[in-house]
């Protein structure tokens, strides 16, 4: 009673429902369920980077193996077409319940601005997925597909992406992802023709690597064309005029001559940890052969 | 100078495409009388949409032969009660049967456009765990409501709507006395 009565002299009637969502949410109420995710997913992001600027092989092979099982199986933290299919409606998860989902959509968005795909070649699941078959599979497994075709071949991506925007746009039927990304599978649920036709696609990548990431994915398509803006892009040598040995190394049909193919480049450093080796890259060879000519033969007369 | 036209040419192509889709936006179906028998089976009749927030009335009565008779409950759109609540893409459509006790009769997935709507929301077992159910259980995904893995965006999107759209009715037309 007399709480009835402070409150009506305070000019605001006591709450008689009692429901704890009236209270206003403070950011302990907002963050106590998420911080654990985002804490997580935090680690996970930093680990990536980490082993991007180390350009560590085994680092990288760590976050292979989180993005798959943390990242994929976990989580199902994927970009699918169904986030570009957001983007166009602006239909987005409500910001203060998802801050782990907006942490690693923003991470994806900047990364790609900053340094290229680099969510392709170390934060998606089934890219980090392929991508370890390629290590664990013997090499003599692999069919090399030819140049010219690789290079037209790479260019379905933007076909697919096109025409799954369109259809997307005229009939606003999202389901369509199911049938041109595999990364429902990380979900576990699937139809019949869906695990068969993963099936297939897994099968034909045990002989060509990463082949769904290089020719087929709509969201690479996506990251890949926004790589156009990429502020940090990789290094070459003059003598990469010359030179094919990065051009061979590379996985991903993403050197040309002395031409890094943005939409290509997933930023596996391959070629990176090449420029850096000074007993193998040309660049470095000839820099010590040079060097090793001024220091020697000024130096003979004394000798 | 390259890059800064590749940027005019990717955001005039992405400013194209978001208009051709919003041009076929998503309404809240305007005729969802045939659900109405699934959530309240013993209805005698129903009101037209109406009232602050909008919702139908349900009768036990027939309101034709007895004008007077009060409601036995109440049908509404969670996407007119709570229009900013979304989930994964966008708002679920819920229609939510509710009596004057503050028990959830039933509910209705209209439409939904999450991806992962197949094995979150569309399973009839999801909308079975509200039937009643009381407005002050605490509707917490992974305590009364079963929270299902890779969807939890989803599943705390759906139980946000209908928790706050429940309420936000009781609130307005029930007594805290009347509500168990």
């Amino acid at each position: 009673m007399i709480g009835l009565v402070l409150s009506v002299v305070e000019g605001q009637p006591a709450d008689p429902w009692g429901f704890e969502e009236v209270a206003v949410e403070t950011w302990a109420d907002i963050l106590g369920p998420q911080y654990l995710d985002l804490a997580l997913l935090a680690a996970f992001l930093v680990l990536a980077w980490v082993s991007f600027t180390r350009k560590s092989v085994p680092l990288k092979l760590v976050t292979f193996a989180l993005a798959i099982g943390y990242m994929g199986f976990a989580k199902s933290y994927l970009i699918s077409i169904t986030n570009i299919f957001s983007v166009l409606d602006w239909n987005w998860p409500v910001p203060q319940y998802n801050l782990a989902w907006y942490l690693f959509f923003g991470f994806t968005v900047v990364s790609t601005i900053l340094w290229g795909r680099l969510y392709c070649g170390r934060i998606c699941a089934y890219g980090a997925l392929t991508q370890t078959l390629d290590v664990v599979l013997p090499a003599r497994w692999r069919v090399e597909v030819p140049r010219p075709i690789e290079k037209r071949a790479s260019l379905i991506k933007f076909g697919v992406l096109a025409v799954v925007l369109g259809y997307y746009v005229l009939t606003h039927n999202l389901l369509i992802y199911q049938y041109v990304e595999p990364f429902w599978m990380f979900g576990l649920f699937g139809t019949t023709a869906m695990w068969v036709g993963l099936g297939a696609l897994l099968t034909a990548t045990l002989f060509v690597r990463n082949l769904y990431c290089r020719f087929l994915c709509p969201v690479g398509a996506t990251l890949g064309l926004m790589s156009y803006l990429t502020v940090f892009r990789i290094k070459r040598w003059s003598e990469c005029n010359t030179c094919k040995m990065c051009q061979k190394t590379c996985q991903w049909g993403a050197i040309e001559g002395p031409k890094i193919l943005v939409t290509e480049c997933v930023r596996c450093d391959d070629c990176e940890r090449l420029y850096a080796d000074t007993q193998k890259c040309p660049h470095w060879r000839i820099i010590e052969y040079q060097s090793r000519k001024i220091q020697v033969l000024p130096l003979q007369p004394i000798r | 100078m390259k890059r800064f036209g590749v940027l005019i040419l990717m955001l005039s192509t992405a400013g194209l495409v978001t208009l051709a889709a919003q041009s076929r936006r998503i309404f809240t179906n305007p005729r969802p009388e045939p659900h109405f028998k699934a959530l309240f089976p013993n209805a005698a009749g129903f009101s037209a949409l109406g009232g602050t927030p909008l919702h139908y009335k349900v009768y036990g009565e027939d309101p034709k032969a007895n004008p007077g008779a009060p409601p036995i409950g109440f049908i509404f759109w969670t996407t007119d009660l709570v229009p900013n609540e979304r989930a994964y893409h966008g708002p679920i459509h819920f229609l939510v049967g509710m009596d004057m006790r503050g028990i959830i009769q039933g509910v209705v997935v209209d439409y939904n456009s999450e991806p992962y709507g197949y094995f979150s929301v569309d399973p009839p077992q999801f909308v079975a765990q509200f039937k009643n159910k009381s407005i002050r259980d605490p509707f917490r995904v992974g305590g009364d409501i079963q929270a299902v893995s890779r969807a939890s965006i989803t599943i705390n999107g759906a139980a946000r709507a209908l928790r706050d759209a429940s309420r936000t009715m009781a609130k307005t037309f029930l007594s805290p006395d009347q509500v168990q």
